[in-house]
């Protein structure tokens, strides 16, 4: 009896050690899991250019007084500059993470068309538009 | 009661940003060259072996040492942006302070690439994958030189002792 009882405790704690060790591996073997990864990584560099472009920072810092507001606020006199990419990044991960969702939510074989290949060619592509954006520091 | 001067705290935080950095060039520099070139026989000159890595295994400690190095060098910018980038643009070092501004949008490009990478490899089985599973570890592996080399020149123009 003893014996049985130990046996099935010890089964039990291989089981949830092997389960434990086994969940990265069921993550990523979730469809949901592929569809939200795949399409966050495809979207966030395009939503990243389009954050910087419009100039959509979730928040503003501001270093020399560690002021933090929400949304943009220019550099206020006599407080030194702001700093904008914080809140650029904020708003990328927010926004691909929504895309992300939406895209889990969608019926599979819809999502299914969405090409691999755009998660490294936007990348990609996002490079020379980032350099063009930084044109006042190559020309100054 | 200060246990460190100011220069020398934000000096240990660039050397922790410089340790995770190099453990992240490292592991996608062996990565991507396993992806990109993998190798057919064992053995080999020192160019094979540094290939003849088990490529899947890296992708997690990849994300992780990404998003540290990210974390810790967004912390030290805070500081960049009083301590440096002032002197720097005072001086005319406005092409240094434009491949810095560059620097941090490919670390954000990088950080979006995570999760699709991270799901590519976790599936490194499934051939299907293949082709862009190789691309996106490649283009992080550029992005993480560019990174690298552009932290180390500035650096160099303003950074420790400085």
């Amino acid at each position: 009896m003893n014996t049985a009882t130990t046996n099935t405790a010890s089964t039990a704690t291989a089981t949830a050690a092997a389960t434990a060790r086994a969940a990265p591996a069921s993550l990523a073997a979730s469809a949901k899991f592929k569809t939200f990864a795949i399409t966050f990584s495809t979207f966030g560099p395009l939503i990243y250019c389009v954050c910087q472009f419009f100039n959509w920072p979730m928040f503003t810092f501001h270093p020399a007084t560690n002021r933090l507001v929400w949304g943009y606020e220019g550099p206020r006199p006599g407080e030194g500059p702001n700093m904008l990419w914080y809140g650029w990044t904020g708003t990328t991960l927010l926004a691909a993470a929504v895309v992300g969702i939406v895209a889990m939510m969608l019926p599979e074989h819809m999502t299914k068309k969405l090409p691999l290949a755009l998660m490294w060619l936007l990348p990609i592509l996002a490079i020379p538009y980032i350099a063009y954006s930084l044109m006042p520091w190559w020309t100054h | 009661m200060q246990i460190v001067s100011v220069g020398t705290f934000w000096t240990l935080w660039l050397l922790v940003h410089l340790l995770f950095s190099v453990g992240l060039l490292g592991a996608l520099t062996h990565q991507a060259m396993s992806a990109a070139l993998p190798v057919r026989r064992a053995a080999g000159g020192i160019v094979t072996r540094f290939r003849a890595v088990s490529a899947p295994g890296y992708a997690t400690a990849v994300c992780v040492l990404w998003v540290l190095t990210f974390i810790v060098g967004s912390y030290i910018y805070t500081k960049y942006r009083i301590s440096v980038r002032i002197p720097l643009e005072q001086s005319g070092y406005f092409k240094t302070q434009g491949f810095f501004d560059f620097k941090e949008h490919v670390a954000t490009l990088g950080l979006v690439l995570l999760p699709g990478y991270w799901y590519l490899w976790k599936n490194a089985q499934n051939p299907e994958y293949d082709g862009a599973r190789k691309m996106v570890t490649l283009v992080l592996a550029v992005m993480c030189w560019f990174l690298f080399i552009v932290g180390h020149v500035l650096n160099n123009t303003r950074g420790f002792g400085s």
